[in-house]
């Protein structure tokens, strides 16, 4: 019988696990290709980032080929392999070309600013490749252990990243901050990990609703059963665990100064990357929370709870920004408060999930997911932009506070217009993609406001926070095109591949705005993804 | 298939001349020596040249997949030219014509082919294309324009030949200091705008709908436009040259109405039917009028309505069943509409005066475009368009053309400059072939319009031989004595004037223009018989003829003949080059022998084999208008009275131009003197030019100094006293945005500001802190939690 159940895993996992592993097992060996490279001092011959640009790009295009699959199918699908682990479909799809694609983009970067030089190149990408495939496993994680697996594969290689810059004092206490809260709130999560699974019975995420209900006995789970209390302070401490990756607010105190530490690029790529694979992860144990009518007041609640937390998490985010000089440091409460207008999504997903309502509301679900996957998707290159332009500027001055950008437009245009671009489009100035991003949120927050009336109060939230981010914002553009360009700080020539990278970002930025067809198309695909999510409640 | 084969052919010869021109345009300034290369000149040669090639290969294959037979029916009716006997023997040709057509409309079906090139715009039902019409008319336009192109591009090489040079000097500008105007040579350019001048003008010939007519119709006159202009520097090209471009928007204007009333009525813009596998999938204009046995169209009988048909004359119905119709006066006001943009290209009465004008362009250019082509492509829309026209157009077209050949005769008189007055011949001969038409001779203006492009572009040729040869001198008066001085050019317009005028010579040999003339005299001839009323369309173009001869007899002796009147111009006066004299003698032989047969040879018969049924016939009840057209036979039979009285018109002008000219019997000065009022009149071109400036250009400056007065005065005073309201205002606003608004959103700005640097304080860079706010963190929101959430 032992035997019976190895075979059948060992077929399931040749027979499928496999092909839908391959991204990652491709991400997996290209680092260990990297680290032979150095062994046998092949890296001298043949650039490091060469083979990782290869390892990355056939990663993306495993996760495509299993996209088209995927689309080409009839019915939507998702399954779950490696024995319930990981679930297999668009939504993970999505999530692995999205990572696949930026992780090219931050390789490209890297190349251009020289971080990190030839020396330490291996050691970087691998950190880099390793905290790509964290990133992945959470965005598939179908288990609790996967949950915890994935978000600690991320976050070990982050904190080293963050200390990259050995020789630098603030990047070693950065990374130091880093790791000690890190690690304080890894501790909270798996122990909030344990409560639900020792309760529950299971680690599997899709079945957490149902067994919530078993435990609830037939009647709607409350927090006056202990059991229930229970499992709602493990998910609770959970969400803590997540808060942190997604720095919300009152999670968040690493972040300003991981990033003001870490390297532009560094800092660029966690903002994207580790946000992109802990939303993926929120949403799938959110859904595996929701879905039957037992749970719905307790996770109706959880969702509000959740905009408040966003609430505050953006105009915190908003206002603190406001004081700082260091570029990075203001994008990282930019980034703060991104999260907190991302965040605005999944809680608008979760409250209408859970209304009596939700059969009749499933598109508007699809496209409350399919929001914020359009808005991590827009994000991923605004920010990049802003971000390669702090790193390329910071290349020739060695500065990267705002005074160091004054008058730069009279010495090089295209990366101010790159600025302008990614800028307006952070702020969600019509017609670039940051709009579009921030509208199909909105959209999905008044819908979800019919449901429940404190969304409305998430929506004001929302709209105010965008004026009030309106002026930090501008403060950049402002001493870019309207200031003079002090004499002490060294010139930025105008770059020519440099240029042609920012550009290529800007252009993306506005297309995702000016282009319908590519608005449609990208906008439809999310929305797919948003339904495969889905599936698991038969929804 | 016989039409994709022509469609081929045509194609090619079509769209040559527009690579041509992108070549000539684009490489012609970036090649090595722009200035010197006479590459674009030939490359713009090769391009016409092959097409002529391809278009006679057309015009070849057309004929043998007809077997020719158009040409031999045709001359079986006409070897039997009794009126007793064509009458049956035109019924048995339309039955053998017509073997597997029911249809007597449809006989021209064999020959005509038409269909899309391609698709501009669909418009619910409706759509735009560009199409193809090829019948005999098609193809004997496309020859006798790419033959006379070639001729002409050739020509140009050695006319054009001073501009090859950097350092170009226009004697005739005048720069602002009084200098004359130095410029790079434009002889690339020159070829270029000629090749697309080709282009242009080949695809209106080939166009297969109305709308495509007016696109190309308003390509070949921006070509005019710049060719006028090609010496922009002199005010006088330059003034022509918009005198051409906006006299031609009048008429434009009216083809636009045109277009309008038949796109509300009709749907379609296209000539023909396109059919498929011998089914009709789309109706062509033509076949939508229908027309009874006496040649009238078929009307509905209490409204008098024009019904339009099925290609069977069957009535078509619209959507709620009713009969679809058009009134009878907006098939007037097409016909008119459309004859507006011919009267403004072709330079008909009144609007004429852009003509002489446009000599200001080079020679060639008025030999190419202001003779034999696209002045005449008035006259061929005319023609082409004719079976939607009603008698009431048909009279308005014959007055037109009838008034216009006697004003722009009368003129060409008195005028000096040589090329001149070959300018007002064209208006003249054109205004031929539109009485031509007017009058039901439709073949005999197509024809016309052929040989006169023959022999006007070999006249307006030798006249820039002329030119050239005495240095760019126009003016008759200076010249005279030229014969022996450029012998091959004296000779070949000796051709042309004969031609002109109609001369008759035996065994065959008679000149092309005797032919031409003669059927459109004969069929005005055989009009006055039917219509008594209108005896002037009759004797004003017999008098017209002999005032022709004169003129043009009177050029020949002026320039070659007598004494040298101005000796500096006789001593410098030359032959041209091979490449001027070479197309000279090309087109003195078509001009000559072009029209071989007369009515029994093939170019006539070749024109007639497609034209339009109801010709043939005539219309034989009188409608509304009162008007009679003759048929075939009526014409036939006047054609000797007419011709003889034409002939001896003709003989008569030139034999007064001898005497008045050509000897020295008559003191010509001392008749000038004598009629002073009569000659200044005419000089004045019947003060056309003055009518026009106190018709519409005076009360025009009247208006817009009124317009300018009235803008300063009154609109430019509300303007300052809103402006100064606003000023006023906006102080107002400024006080108040500055204390208000700036001070609400400052407010915010620093509320916001100090918040922010308030949160600050919590981010003290502190570890321990950090750690101990996670905690803090997560007993708060347990609290929260336990106090909101749902028991």
């Amino acid at each position: 019988m032992f035997s019976e159940l190895l075979n059948n895993l060992i077929n399931n996992t040749l027979d499928k696990g496999l092909d839908y592993f391959s991204a990652e097992l491709w991400l997996s060996g290209t680092i260990v290709v990297m680290l032979l490279m150095r062994l046998f001092s092949i890296d001298r011959l043949v650039p490091t980032f060469i083979v990782g640009l290869i390892g990355a790009a056939a990663a993306g295009w495993c996760s495509f080929g299993q996209f088209a699959d995927l689309i080409a199918a009839n019915d939507p699908v998702s399954v779950s392999f490696f024995g319930g682990m990981l679930r297999q479909d668009l939504f993970s799809v999505f999530f692995r070309i999205f990572l696949s694609l930026f992780l090219i983009l931050t390789i490209a970067l890297t190349v251009l600013t020289g971080i990190p030089d030839n020396e330490d190149a291996p050691d970087f990408y691998t950190l880099l490749f390793g905290a790509t495939i964290g990133m992945m496993l959470m965005a598939s994680a179908n288990n609790l252990l996967m949950l915890f697996l994935g978000v600690e594969m991320a976050s070990v290689p982050s904190y080293v990243m963050v200390g990259f810059l050995k020789g630098r004092k603030a990047s070693s206490e950065a990374s130091l901050k880093y790791v000690v809260y890190g690690a304080g709130a890894a501790g909270v999560m798996l122990y909030g990990i344990s409560l639900v699974a020792g309760i529950l019975g299971t680690g599997d995420m899709t079945l957490l609703a149902d067994r919530i209900r078993v435990v609830a006995e037939g009647g709607t789970a409350g927090l006056g059963d202990p059991e229930v209390r229970t499992v709602a302070l493990g998910v609770m401490l959970v969400m803590v665990g997540l808060a942190f990756k997604l720095s919300l607010v009152p999670f968040h105190f690493w972040c300003p100064d991981a990033f003001e530490g870490a390297s532009a690029e560094v800092a660029g790529f966690l903002s994207v990357a580790s946000k992109a694979g802990a939303f993926a992860l929120l949403v799938r144990f959110c859904v595996g929370l929701s879905g039957v009518p037992e749970t719905a007041n307790l996770m109706t609640a959880f969702g509000v709870g959740l905009g408040v937390i966003a609430i505050i998490t953006t105009t915190y985010g908003n206002l603190a920004a406001y004081t700082q000089n260091n570029l990075k440091r203001l994008l990282a409460y930019s980034t703060i408060a991104h999260a907190g207008y991302m965040l605005m999504a999944v809680a608008a997903m979760l409250v209408m999930l859970n209304s009596d309502q939700a059969a009749g509301l499933g598109k508007a679900i699809n496209y409350s997911i399919g929001g914020l996957l359009y808005y991590l998707a827009v994000y991923m290159f605004m920010n990049l932009g802003a971000f390669a332009v702090i790193a390329l500027v910071r290349n020739y001055t060695f500065n990267e506070d705002i005074d160091s950008f004054k008058g730069l437009i009279s010495q090089s245009p295209a990366l101010c217009i790159t600025m302008l671009v990614c800028v307006f489009s952070l702020i969600g100035i019509p017609p670039f993609g940051g709009f579009f991003a921030k509208l199909m949120i909105f959209a999905s927050v008044y819908q979800a406001a019919q449901i429940h009336w404190a969304m409305y109060v998430v929506l004001a939230a929302g709209a105010v926070n965008t004026i009030f981010s309106l002026f930090y914002y501008v403060r950049i553009l402002k001493a870019m095109f309207l200031e003079e360009r002090p004499a002490n700080v060294k010139s930025v020539p105008l770059p020519a591949m440099e240029g042609y990278y920012v550009v290529v970002l800007a252009v993306m930025v506005a297309l995702l705005g000016f282009l319908p067809q590519l608005v449609n198309g990208l906008s439809s695909i999310a929305n797919e993804a948003g339904n495969a999510v889905l599936l698991v409640i038969g929804g | 298939m016989v039409g994709e084969t022509l469609k081929f052919w045509l194609m090619i010869a079509w769209l040559l001349p527009l690579a041509g021109f992108v070549v000539e345009i684009f490489f012609g300034f970036y090649s090595k020596n722009p200035r010197h290369s006479k590459a674009a000149a030939w490359c713009a040669v090769g391009c016409i040249g092959i097409g002529f090639l391809c278009s006679a290969n057309a015009l070849r294959i057309w004929g043998n997949a007809n077997d020719w037979c158009v040409l031999e029916v045709a001359e079986h009716s006409n070897a039997h030219a009794d009126p007793a006997h064509s009458e049956e023997t035109h019924d048995a040709d339309k039955a053998l014509a017509d073997h597997d057509h029911s249809d007597a409309d449809s006989a021209k079906g064999q020959t005509a082919y038409s269909g899309v090139i391609y698709t501009l715009g669909v418009f619910g039902s409706l759509e735009v294309t560009l199409d193809y019409y090829i019948d005999s008319l098609t193809l004997v336009m496309f020859t006798m324009v790419t033959l006379i192109a070639t001729c002409i591009h050739l020509f140009a090489i050695g006319y054009m030949s001073d501009e090859l040079t950097d350092e170009y000097v226009d004697h005739s500008a005048h720069t602002a200091d009084g200098g004359h105007v130095h410029r790079p040579g434009r002889f690339y350019r020159f070829f270029a705008f000629m090749s697309l001048f080709c282009f242009a003008m080949l695809g209106l010939v080939l166009a297969g709908n109305i709308f495509q007519v007016f696109i190309f119709w308003e390509l070949v006159g921006i070509c005019s436009f710049l060719l006028i202009g090609f010496y922009t520097e002199r005010k006088t090209a330059s003034d022509a040259a918009n005198k051409a471009f906006i006299m031609n928007r009048v008429g434009d204007f009216g083809f636009l109405i045109g277009l309008m009333v038949l796109w509300t009525f009709f749907g379609t813009f296209r000539f023909g039917d396109t059919v498929v596998d011998d089914q009709v999938v789309d109706q062509g204009l033509f076949s939508m009028v229908h027309r009874d046995n006496t040649g009238n169209l078929t009307r509905e009988e209490f409204t008098g309505d024009v019904l339009i048909t099925d290609t069977h004359g069957h009535v078509l119905t619209n959507e709620d069943g009713s009969n679809r119709q058009i009134p009878y006066y907006l098939m007037v006001v097409v016909g008119l509409g459309i004859f507006a943009g011919c009267v403004g290209k072709s330079a008909q009465f009144p609007l004429q005066t852009w003509l002489p004008d446009a000599m200001e362009g080079p020679t060639p250019v008025s030999a190419l475009v202001h003779s034999a082509t696209m002045v005449a492509a008035g006259v061929y829309l005319a023609g082409r368009f004719f079976p939607m026209f009603v008698q009431e157009v048909l009279l308005t077209i014959a007055y037109t053309g009838c008034i216009t050949l006697f004003l722009a005769a009368t003129i060409a008189m008195v005028a000096t400059d040589i090329k001149k007055v070959l300018a007002y011949s064209t208006i003249s001969q054109l205004g031929y072939m539109m009485l031509g038409i007017g009058v039901f001779g439709w073949a005999a203006g197509l024809f016309h319009l052929i040989t006169h492009a023959f022999f006007k572009s070999l006249m307006f040729l030798c006249s820039g031989s002329v030119i050239y040869g005495c240095h760019h001198e126009q003016e008759m008066p200076k010249m005279g004595g030229l014969l022996w001085k450029m012998p091959i050019t004296a000779f070949t317009m000796l051709v042309g004037v004969c031609a002109i005028s109609g001369f008759w010579v035996p065994f065959g040999l008679e000149f092309s223009g005797y032919h031409s003339k003669d059927a459109i005299v004969a069929s005005a001839l055989a009009f006055n018989y039917a219509n008594p009323a209108h005896f002037l369309l009759f004797l004003i173009p017999l008098l017209t003829a002999g005032i022709t001869a004169f003129y043009m007899f009177r050029m020949w002796f002026y320039t070659f003949v007598g004494k040298p009147r101005d000796q500096h111009v006789h001593e410098h006066a030359h032959e041209s080059p091979w490449v001027m004299t070479v197309p000279l003698v090309i087109l003195a032989v078509f001009a000559w022998f072009c029209a071989y047969g007369g009515e029994s040879g093939r170019l006539y018969l070749m024109l007639t084999g497609d034209e339009p049924a109801h010709v043939a016939a005539g219309v034989t009840a009188a409608t509304a208008g009162g008007i009679v057209l003759p048929g075939h036979d009526a014409i036939h039979a006047v054609h000797g009275q007419a011709g003889t009285w034409a002939l001896i018109a003709a003989l008569s002008g030139a034999l007064i131009a001898y005497v008045l000219y050509g000897t020295s019997v008559v003191n010509v000065e001392e008749m000038k003197r004598q009629l002073a009022g009569v000659h200044g009149f005419l000089a004045n071109k019947w003060h056309f030019d003055e009518l026009y400036d106190a018709l519409f250009m005076k009360p025009a400056h009247k208006v817009a100094a009124f317009c300018a007065w009235f803008d300063g005065a009154v609109f430019d005073r509300i303007l300052h006293s809103a402006a100064k309201a606003t000023v006023i205002v906006s102080k107002w606003d400024r006080v108040f945005d500055e204390n208000v608004v700036d001070g609400f959103v400052n407010l915010i700005a620093s509320a916001t500001q100090s918040v922010g640097t308030s949160l600050k304080v919590v981010q003290t860079g502190r570890l321990r802190q950090y750690v101990m706010f996670i905690v803090l963190g997560v007993v708060a929101l347990f609290a929260v939690m336990f106090t909101t959430f749902p028991g």
